[in-house]
Order: structure tokens, then C-alpha cells, then sequence
């Protein structure tokens, strides 16, 4: 049960980021980089001490899901929607089997580093890592717009990117119960929602006249193709995890 | 050798990769043609091979299969493929971001294969999906345009919806099956039919998510509005989308057509439902104002057919119509430019086929008489189809794909029959030749093209299929309902056109009125949509 509970909010299962955000006591990247450590130290614990999912703390989680997937539908900051979506995905770290629950957790951790890359970009070239009036990065800035259109495309649950097999892995070795409906569901449709709602006002739309826009840098795109490496190999590793 | 076949759904991606180095704008259309013709080549090779041998092709641990269902696809998909991209290779010569379109073009072609050649449900998921996001980005190609950016959003959510249906039906499958091969899968579902009826509500459940999956790709309706209003992605694509992707969900069926045996009742909602969007369709497609929308509710129409003859059990019937009618639509789609380039030139072009062969033609209003003569070049033709079927085989009506093909036939004709009559309203013996023949052609290319596909699909299962569909259409209703469909269209183009209506008395219908605008207006779904719906 104690186990559970540390889990609980280790997985982001709490939505812990409401105080940092009311108090300011840490900057919404401090947030995100405090979140996904947590996470790790969640995955890592439960790789350790393995679990059998509760499903009362699924239930709980869900609910608090729900709070920051509105909370990623209002946001136009992408340390912030980092964060959110970490959240908003708790339940599936915290429904599935050990081994599932972990590939799809590293995986979506991959995916959101690539996100808070790209507002570290943001934030270096534009100010902060508001995506609001930088608008139509296809056509300005083609790279940013690549590795953007790739990190949400990931996060929208759609193959061939890992999130999207290792998704399919973790529901499929899952017992069927209305909970499980209920959290795939949600699951599949938020993310694909903000993800698709994220895209629509950033890689896509008419490039905004008043911003200077500047693509990535040499040294940025090498960041972003070791992490494009990285979501190719659990790729594959999803790929034979679902097949097997 | 024939191995080489399996590796056409990567041969696509592969080109996609290379376009991502080149820098001369003017090799990327040339390399995309010229390993695309190599891809057509060896579809046509495989399919060779699989007709000659009368064997099917397994590969990558059975995950694909080049199977007869294959070697009628994917050379059709390959030709198309090629079409098109000799088409865009002027069409967006112009356009930004050029190489990115051919890298897209690659990737939902090699999605495409993927979804014909799967032979195992994961990666039939995969394919899926991936169609649907290479769909996304195509339609959203002119990334500036806020509507086709929502649209595109809209479409998404749709497909992003047939996908959870199609993901819960997979995930059930295993838990029912414990497979997730599709032949293994196919052979369960065969001698499972073959011991009879079926109790498990689980199986129906499958069946059911399976065939809204499929509806919601077809653009069936209620989930139809994405197709009509996705008109604004580039002709090409266009093109593609109402010629090929539209065609997934009868690919689809055909794949789960083993499963379909034991769930009559899903063949039964199919057929229904099919029955609904291809009347309902036409109706707004004669009621829309944009030209756009009209073929897109053309093709949402021609969907509907494809579902209703899955409904009846005709699964190898439901491929050929998608092929030819994605061939049609394909046309269409490509000849725009070239129309609009001769009507920049000739100001009565575009005109329609029947004013250039009758253009020179008075109307004369010997009209009864003409009316009577249609009718029996109309009505002979099929009278004969029917006795000669019957003399032929009296078996041919114990299925209901001998009534499918007659209704279907009929139905083409009489829509041939009136758009003729509106027309020309001339006593044009023309007019009887080309109405006859077309009848005739339409009768016997289905009857005839029809059965060989699925002999060559099915094989003995075929009649398998028709037994199952249990909907009790007798052949007298059949010809009653279209008995009724054809008198009331006659009934209406005689009262148009040749009842005099005093000038100056002709009061507009109220009700007549208020089913137009609704129909013109969409049923308000699309109004309802944007006002209350604001997701993108």
C-alpha cells in the first residue's frame, strides 16, 4: 500500500506541479526536470521492487489526469506542456505490468526531452518557450519543423515511433476491465488531441511577419538526431516487443 | 526471386529517404518515378507468379503475404501511384516544399502495401495508422490554410477514432483467438463456420468494431464529413484519397471476410448502412452548391455501394467496384487542370459528354413516344439478363449477389437513363444506342468481371459468404423496390420536362423548400460542428 502511494506520486500520479506553479518557487522547466526524475526514480524503484498495479491508485491517478489534460489544452508554453503530458500519462505507468509500463514510460520520457529541447530553442531564439505567435515553423524553419512534426507525431500515439507500439504492447498484455477502457481511451484521445491541437499552431499556419524566425543550429540538430536515434531504437524495440 | 516481392512496402520508404539528400529539385520527381516503376514491376511480376502457380507468397515470418488479394491491389496501387506522381511532378513544380510532398507520397504508398500485404494484426494496426498521419499531413500540405489545416483536424479525429475501434477489435481478437495471424486467423474462423451457429456475443463484438473501423475510413455515414471537406489538399492527393485511402475499409472486410462468416448480423448492419450512404449521399450530392463537395459525396455515395455489397456477401464484388471506381475518380481528380486550362481558352467548356455528342441536335417535343422507346431499351435489356440468367442457372438466385448485380444495374442505368433524357430532350435515335449499350456493358462487365474475381479471391468459399448474409431480400422485393425507384424517377423527369406549367401561377413548396435547404445545407452537421465543437 506505502509502496503504491510512493509510486503513486513518483509516476506523476499527483499533481505536485499546482504548488510550483502557485508559488513560483521553481520555473516550469525546474517543474518538468524535477517530474521526469521522479519518474525515472518511480520506474527505477518499481524495476527494483515489482508491483502489482492497484487499481484504486489507476482510479486516482485518472481523475487527476483529467485536471492536467485541460491544463495542456490551455497552455502555450512547451516546458509547461512538457510536464502536463507527463502527467496526463500517469495512469498508464500506473495500470500496466512492470516491464511494459517501464519501455512505454522511456519512451515517452524520450518524447517530452525532445519537446523541452525544442523550447529550450524557443526560449534561446524567441524569448521563452511560447509557441504562440511562432506559428508556421514547416515553411520558415524546416528542421525545427521536422524534428517538431516527428516529437508530436510520437506523442500522438501514431506508429512507427515507439510510443505508439509500446502503447499497443502495454495494453495488449493488460487485463480487460471498465477501468482499462476507461484509461485507454482517455490515454489515446488526449494525447492525440493536444498533440494534433500543438501542431496545428506551430509546424503549421502562416509564419508570423513580426517574428525573426532562426532554424536550428548544427549543434541542436545533433541533439535532436541522437534523440531521433534513440525513439527509432525503441522503435524496433517495441516492434519485437509486440510481435513476440 | 519472387520473395523480392515482399519488399515492395519498403521500396517506397526508401525512396522517401534518398529524396531527403538530394538537392537538384528536378531529380526528385525523376527518382520517385523511376523506383516506383520498379515497385509496379514487381507487383506485376508477383502477381504473375501467384496466378501461374496458384500459390501465395509468404515472407518476414509470415507478417506478409503476397496472397491473390494482394496480386489484385497492389498493382493497382502501384499504376495509381505511378499516375500520380508523373501527375505532380508539373502540378507542384511550383509549390513550397516540393520534396516534402514526394516523401509524403512515399510514405502513405508504402502504408498502403503495408495495409494489402499484412498478414498478421500488429502490423495491419501499424498500417493502419500510419496511413491515417501520412493522410494528416498530405491534406494539410498548404500549411497556411487555416481551413484546410482544421479539416485536416477533423478528418484525424475521425480516423483517430476508427483507429481505437480497430486497436479494441485487435486486442479482443487475441484474447478470443490467441493468434495474431491472419491465415491462421482465417482458418479458426473457416471451420468455425463450417460447425455452425455462433453464441459467442464476443465474436459479434469484434465483427462490429471491425466494420466501424471500416466505416469511419470509408467516410460511411455518419462519419462521412471528412471526405467532402478535405477537397482543399492538392489535386494529387485528392486524387489519391478518393482513389485509394477511401478504398481501406473494403480492403478491410476482405481481409476479416472469414470472421464476417460468423456474424451475420454485422453483414446485415454493413448492408443497411451502405444502403443509407449511397442514397443519402446522392441526394446531397444533387443538393450541395460546391463542386468540390459533389465529388466528394460522389465517392462517399460509391462507398456506400462497396458496404452494401460487403452486407450482401459479395466481398470480391466490393473489390472490383473499388477499383474501378477509384480508376474513375482518379480520372476525374487528374483532368481537372487540363479543363480549366481549355476553359480558360473556350468559354462553353467544361461541357458535359452527352451536349458534345447531341450539341448540334433541336429539342423536339415528340416526347411520349421517345419516353415509351427509352423505356423498352431500358426494360428489354434487363429481362433478358434475367432469363438468360435463369436459363444459365436457376442457383444464380438463391444468393442475393445475383440480386446485387441486378440492382446495381439497374440502378446505374436508370441514373444513366435520366441524366440522357434531361439532356437532350430530343428524339435521338443516338440517345437509345448509347443508353442500351451502356446498360448492357454495366450488366455484363459485373456479372462477368465479378464472378472471375472471385473465383480467383474465394475460390469455392465465395458461396460461403452469400449464405451468410441472411438479410431476406427476396428477388421480388428487390424488383419492386426498384421497380418504385425507376417509375419515380421516370414519373419526375416526365413532369419536369414535359408537363407545361403555367407562367406566372408556379408557387415555390414550402416543405419542398425546407428539404432542399436542408439538403443543401448538409443536415447542418458541418454548421453544427464549427459552432460547438471547437477542438482545432
Amino acid at each position: 500500500m506505502l509502496m503504491q502511494l510512493i509510486l503513486l506520486f513518483l509516476f506523476a500520479g499527483v499533481p505536485y506541479y499546482i504548488y510550483f506553479e502557485k508559488t513560483k518557487l521553481l520555473s516550469s522547466e525546474k517543474v518538468f526536470l524535477l517530474s521526469t526524475l521522479l519518474v525515472v526514480l518511480g520506474i527505477s524503484l518499481e524495476y527494483i521492487y515489482p508491483q502489482e498495479p492497484s487499481m484504486f491508485f489507476v482510479f486516482v491517478a485518472l481523475l487527476t489526469s483529467l485536471f492536467s489534460l485541460y491544463k495542456a489544452n490551455k497552455t502555450t508554453n512547451l516546458y509547461k506542456l512538457s510536464y502536463y503530458i507527463l502527467f496526463f500519462n500517469a495512469p498508464m505507468l500506473m495500470m500496466f505490468e512492470n516491464h511494459e509500463g517501464i519501455l512505454y514510460g522511456i519512451s515517452l520520457l524520450l518524447t517530452l526531452f525532445g519537446i523541452y529541447f525544442m523550447g529550450k530553442h524557443y526560449e534561446r531564439n524567441y524569448g521563452s518557450a511560447n509557441y504562440k505567435q511562432v506559428t508556421g515553423l514547416t515553411l520558415v524553419t524546416p528542421y525545427a519543423g521536422l524534428f517538431l512534426t516527428l516529437y508530436l507525431t510520437t506523442l500522438a500515439l501514431y506508429p512507427p515511433f515507439p510510443n505508439s507500439l509500446l502503447f499497443l504492447n502495454a495494453i495488449l498484455s493488460a487485463e480487460l476491465n471498465t477501468l482499462w477502457y476507461f484509461v485507454v481511451i482517455i490515454i489515446f484521445f488526449g494525447n492525440f488531441l493536444i498533440a494534433v491541437k500543438v501542431m496545428a499552431r506551430t509546424v503549421f499556419g502562416k509564419p508570423n511577419d513580426n517574428v525573426h524566425y532562426i532554424d536550428l543550429t548544427v549543434k541542436e540538430r545533433g541533439i535532436h538526431i541522437v534523440m531521433f536515434a534513440l525513439l527509432f531504437i525503441f522503435s524496433i524495440i517495441g516492434l519485437s516487443e509486440v510481435l513476440s | 526471386m519472387e520473395k523480392l516481392v515482399l519488399f515492395i512496402p519498403f521500396i517506397p520508404i526508401l525512396i522517401a529517404f534518398s529524396l531527403g539528400f538530394l538537392k537538384q529539385k528536378i531529380l526528385m520527381p525523376k527518382v520517385s518515378l523511376f523506383f516506383s516503376s520498379g515497385v509496379a514491376l514487381l507487383a506485376l511480376y508477383g502477381t504473375y507468379h501467384v496466378m501461374i502457380h496458384d500459390t501465395e507468397i509468404y515472407g518476414f515470418d509470415g507478417l506478409l503475404v503476397y496472397n491473390e488479394l494482394s496480386a489484385i491491389l497492389v498493382p493497382y496501387v502501384a499504376i495509381l501511384g505511378l499516375v500520380i506522381r508523373k501527375y505532380a511532378t508539373k502540378y507542384m513544380w511550383d509549390e513550397p516544399s516540393y520534396k516534402r510532398f514526394f516523401i509524403l507520397l512515399n510514405f502513405i504508398f508504402s502504408a498502403i502495401y503495408l495495409l494489402v500485404m499484412s498478414n498478421n494484426l500488429i502490423i495491419l494496426t501499424i498500417a493502419w495508422q500510419l496511413m491515417s498521419i501520412a493522410l494528416y499531413l498530405l491534406i494539410t500540405f498548404n500549411v497556411e490554410s487555416k481551413s484546410a489545416i482544421k479539416n485536416g483536424g477533423w478528418t484525424m479525429l475521425t480516423h483517430k477514432l476508427a483507429d481505437l475501434f480497430f486497436i479494441v477489435a485487435v486486442v479482443l481478437t487475441y484474447k478470443t483467438f490467441g493468434s495474431f495471424d491472419l491465415t491462421k486467423l482465417s482458418q479458426i474462423w473457416l471451420e468455425m463456420s463450417e460447425k455452425g451457429s455462433i453464441d459467442d456475443p464476443m465474436i459479434y463484438v469484434i465483427g462490429f468494431l471491425f466494420l466501424f473501423a471500416a466505416m469511419m475510413k470509408s467516410a460511411i455515414m455518419p462519419f462521412h464529413l471528412w471526405l467532402p471537406y478535405t477537397s482543399e489538399a492538392p489535386t494529387p492527393v485528392s486524387a489519391l484519397m478518393h482513389a485509394g485511402v477511401v478504398n481501406v475499409g473494403g480492403i478491410l472486410l476482405n481481409k476479416m471476410a472469414f470472421l464476417l462468416l460468423l456474424t451475420p448480423a454485422v453483414l446485415n448492419v454493413a448492408f443497411v448502412m451502405g444502403l443509407v450512404t449511397a442514397i443519402g449521399a446522392t441526394l446531397l450530392m444533387l443538393a450541395v452548391s460546391d463542386v468540390k463537395r459533389y465529388l466528394g459525396y460522389s465517392t462517399v455515395g460509391q462507398m456506400g455501394y462497396m458496404i452494401m455489397e460487403v452486407g450482401l456477401g459479395a466481398f470480391s464484388l466490393a473489390i472490383y467496384h473499388l477499383m474501378v471506381h477509384g480508376i474513375f475518380k482518379a480520372t476525374f481528380f487528374l483532368e481537372s487542370g487540363s479543363l480549366i486550362r481549355q476553359a480558360r481558352k473556350d468559354p462553353n467548356v467544361p461541357r458535359k459528354l452527352t451536349s458534345e455528342l447531341f450539341w448540334e441536335e433541336k429539342p423536339q417535343y415528340n416526347s411520349i413516344k421517345m419516353f415509351r422507346l427509352i423505356a423498352l431499351f431500358t426494360v428489354v435489356p434487363v429481362i433478358a439478363f434475367v432469363g438468360i440468367k435463369y436459363l444459365l442457372s436457376e442457383s444464380g438466385f438463391e444468393f442475393n449477389a445475383a440480386i446485387l448485380i441486378l440492382a446495381f444495374a439497374w440502378l446505374t442505368g436508370t441514373q444513366l437513363f435520366l441524366s440522357f433524357f434531361e439532356v437532350t430532350k430530343a428524339n435521338s435515335l443516338k440517345v437509345l444506342f448509347i443508353l442500351m449499350s451502356s446498360f448492357v456493358i454495366v450488366l455484363f462487365t459485373y456479372e462477368a468481371l465479378g464472378h472471375a474475381l472471385e473465383r480467383f479471391l474465394y475460390g469455392d468459399d465465395a458461396l460461403l459468404f452469400y449464405e451468410a448474409a441472411t438479410l431476406n431480400v427476396s428477388l421480388a422485393m428487390t424488383l419492386l423496390m426498384l421497380a418504385a425507384i425507376m417509375l419515380g424517377g421516370w414519373y419526375f423527369t416526365y413532369k419536369q420536362h414535359y408537363v407545361d406549367l403555367p407562367i406566372g401561377e408556379h408557387q415555390p413548396n414550402k416543405t419542398k423548400w425546407k428539404f432542399y435547404k436542408f439538403l443543401a445545407k448538409e443536415g447542418y452537421i458541418s454548421d453544427m460542428y464549427v459552432k460547438y465543437f471547437k477542438i482545432f
